[in-house]
């Protein structure tokens, strides 16, 4: 019994060394050249990109493009390219990059330099602010892809009502809350709602308030907020949106989704949102549906005028890709005015080429196009500096704790700087 | 020793080989270069790679957001716990004094056990919904902005936590007190002891070592809790749901300071080893003394 017992045990064994230490190997590669394209699957239901990739293919006879998937939100994407890019694994030949890792990805070595492969005013048709932020060190590490902007969306049914006109400064804003909720004695209608949770959104809504007062988050030179005595008193600004009402209670705790359900539910006169938001309460069964309209974000009385925080996709390609030439090829085509026209038409994203603002199906489909241009040439990026996310995670709680109310800003001001000062110490 | 003897010792050796080395590869090795990381200041995408010695623990001493982090996770898991074990007993009780429909109770209790950490907290993402959630709906004029105030975030995630891990405690008492004879509560009803002398004479220390083995589970996991609030509120409103391993998973895999980040790891590792070694000593006293 033992014996035999003991005889069946050896297979086990074995399976479980051939288990710890098998499947490690891997097949050479063969058979005709294959290109990898990293993406977030973003475009909504009628996804262009399938065909998009099948076109390039014919285009290329002997070559096969793979478009794999990311993870869905943007921490685990950068995670993702992180973990892959440092542990020197070519997986991929083109990639999805925010906006805010290009510098970040440049420095460390993993983008490959565009600067040469490029044609003599190649990005001209671009949003100079999307272009910023794909060079670093001046030199040009992706191409633009699609472009986000900050806007102020208002209830153009409620301001022609009481004969207003979109607010141009934020004293304006909370002047015309006042009316319009005086008028309507509606308990459910907020005034303003915008993002205060804790996440990069706040960030971008922190910027454009510091933008509005003449403050910055990071001057060219490095200084971590040069303007000390604005930033706070945006910052204080911001809080007392809050305490006044003119914000409901909830927007610490709100993201984009969160606020823009609210206003597209009727729930509120004005947000601050991305483009892609219009899509949705222009959509059937919107209960704003025609009643919504965008201007851009408002400045401050007597601080510089309003400009909404640029954003968005650019594609890179590895400089590890086995095949630069290639995949600089695919970037290239995925980012052509005819392809960003199909991935506008497609999904509720907005190209990153300015020609097609004024392209006449687009427009078609989209008629509030022309006007995003406008507002989008007047964007501003976010700081463009290979530090941005140590940049933003450190302020992130700092910015959150004076909203809140649980820390006075200056001293929220004077705390991100201190901890800022520690880490960068390290990288500079 | 014989022949067969070390045959068999050879054999034991073959036997257990893969798990310690899966062991040793898996755990030492990694934990040992965490320690080290920890005493550098290494941040590889920007090619920064020095030893700092206590520099980053030195850092941590002063660190407002790391004692913030420190405080948040011991409150969550004292609270945590804490609840879970008297909301389980109680639902322990109530179930093994249910006559019909016992199955279909804990059914419903292991569903929420069953549930993954990261469904379960958007599921209370909704609920807490400010608007359209069904709390504050049900609230209706006393709705409460359940994660955007600084001193309701973290009740609120506790609370989250509690619903999903609850079932854990409830169970395992659930079989202890099934394994309780019958006889022993007859005799002290002969003896005529009350149901609360029952409860607190009885059960509640029959119940003693398994209680002390669930807390021991949950506040290892309580101390290093990452999902429900990166899920819920990402460590805000003003970072009061920041827990330990929030901030080391911003550290290390966002910002990619790799060696402040091990340091906070480090400390975590040493919490989480201190607790577990008390637990385990209360543990072992328990059997000496049973």
């Amino acid at each position: 019994m033992t014996a035999r017992l003991r005889r069946s045990a050896w297979p086990l064994v074995l399976t479980v060394w051939l288990l710890a230490f098998g499947g490690c190997a891997a097949g050479p590669e063969r058979g005709p050249v294959t290109l990898v394209f990293k993406y977030a699957r973003i475009l909504g239901n009628a996804d262009p990109l399938p065909e998009l990739l099948r076109a390039f293919e014919a285009a290329h006879p002997g070559v096969r493009v793979k478009g794999e998937a990311l993870p869905w939100a943007s921490d685990d994407q950068h995670q993702f390219y992180v973990i892959n890019l440092e542990g020197r694994s070519p997986g991929f030949d083109v990639m999805m990059l925010d906006c805010i890792w290009v510098p970040e990805f440049a420095r460390a070595g993993w983008l490959l330099d565009l600067t040469s492969h490029l044609q003599p005013d190649e990005l001209a048709p671009y949003f100079p602010s999307a272009v910023a932020s794909a060079t670093y060190g001046g030199r040009v590490w992706a191409l633009p892809w699609n472009f986000n902007v900050g806007l102020l969306y208002y209830r153009a049914d409620l301001l022609a009502k009481y004969g207003l006109r979109p607010p141009e400064t934020y004293e304006e804003l909370v002047e015309q809350v006042r009316r319009v909720r005086a008028g309507e004695r509606d308990p459910a209608l907020d005034g303003y709602v915008w993002q205060g949770k804790q996440y990069e959104g706040l960030v971008v809504n922190v910027l454009e308030a510091f933008w509005a007062n003449g403050a910055r988050l990071l001057a060219e030179d490095g200084t971590v907020f040069p303007e000390p005595a604005r930033a706070a008193d945006a910052l204080r600004f911001l809080r007392g949106l809050i305490e006044t009402g003119v914000s409901p209670a909830w927007t610490t705790a709100a993201d984009e989704e969160l606020s823009r359900r609210a206003f597209g539910d009727g729930h509120a006169i004005f947000l601050r949102n991305w483009p892609y938001a219009m899509d949705l309460f222009e959509g059937k069964g919107s209960a704003v549906r025609g009643k919504v309209a965008f201007a851009p974000l408002p400045g401050r009385a007597r601080g510089e005028p309003g400009a909404g925080s640029t954003g968005g996709a650019h594609l890179g390609v590895s400089s590890r890709s086995r095949h630069p030439d290639l995949a600089m090829a695919l970037a290239r085509h995925l980012t052509s005015e005819s392809a960003q026209r199909a991935i506008a038409l497609g999904a509720a994203l907005s190209p990153a080429r300015q020609a097609l603002y004024r392209d006449a199906e687009l427009v078609r489909s989209h008629p509030a196009m022309p006007r995003l241009q406008a507002l989008a040439l007047a964007g501003r990026p976010r700081p463009v500096t290979p530090y941005y996310l140590l940049l933003s995670a450190t302020v992130q709680p700092e910015f959150s704790a004076a909203l809140v109310g649980v820390k006075p800003p200056e001293r929220a001001i004077a705390d991100a700087g201190t901890r800022l000062a520690y880490f960068l110490r390290a990288v500079r | 020793m014989t022949g067969r003897e070390a045959a068999a010792r050879r054999r034991a050796l073959v036997c257990v080989g893969p798990t310690v080395l899966a062991l040793g590869a898996l755990t030492v090795y990694p934990g040992v270069w965490v320690l080290w990381l920890s005493f550098q200041r290494r941040i590889p995408i920007f090619d920064v790679s020095r030893f700092a010695g206590f520099e980053n623990y030195a850092f941590l001493a002063v660190d407002s957001r790391f004692w913030s982090a420190a405080r948040t996770t011991a409150v969550f898991t004292l609270g945590s716990v804490a609840l879970e074990v008297v909301l389980g007993v109680a639902a322990a009780l109530a179930i093994h004094a249910q006559q019909r429909g016992r199955k279909v109770s804990l059914s419903l209790l292991l569903l929420a056990w069953a549930m993954p950490a990261v469904v379960g907290a958007k599921l209370f993402e909704w609920l807490y919904h400010p608007a359209a959630g069904l709390i504050n709906v049900a609230l209706g004029r006393h709705a409460i902005n359940w994660l955007g105030d600084p001193s309701v975030a973290l009740p609120a995630v506790i609370l989250a936590d509690v619903w999903r891990t609850m079932p854990f405690v409830a169970i395992l008492c659930y079989a202890r007190l099934l394994a309780i004879p019958a006889d022993v509560y007859e005799a002290a009803q002969v003896d005529g002891a009350g149901r609360i002398a029952t409860l607190t004479r009885i059960t509640l220390p029959l119940l003693g070592r398994i209680l002390l083995l669930a807390v021991l589970f949950r506040t290892l996991d309580a101390l290093r809790a990452f999902d429900i609030m990166f899920v819920l509120t990402g460590g805000g409103p003003a970072g009061t749901t920041e827990t330990l391993t929030v901030y080391a998973y911003r550290a290390l895999f966002q910002t990619l300071q790799l060696g402040f980040g091990s340091a906070v790891s480090v400390v975590v590792f040493a919490l989480v080893m201190a607790v577990a070694w008390a637990y385990l000593r209360l543990l072992r006293a328990g059997t000496v003394a049973a």
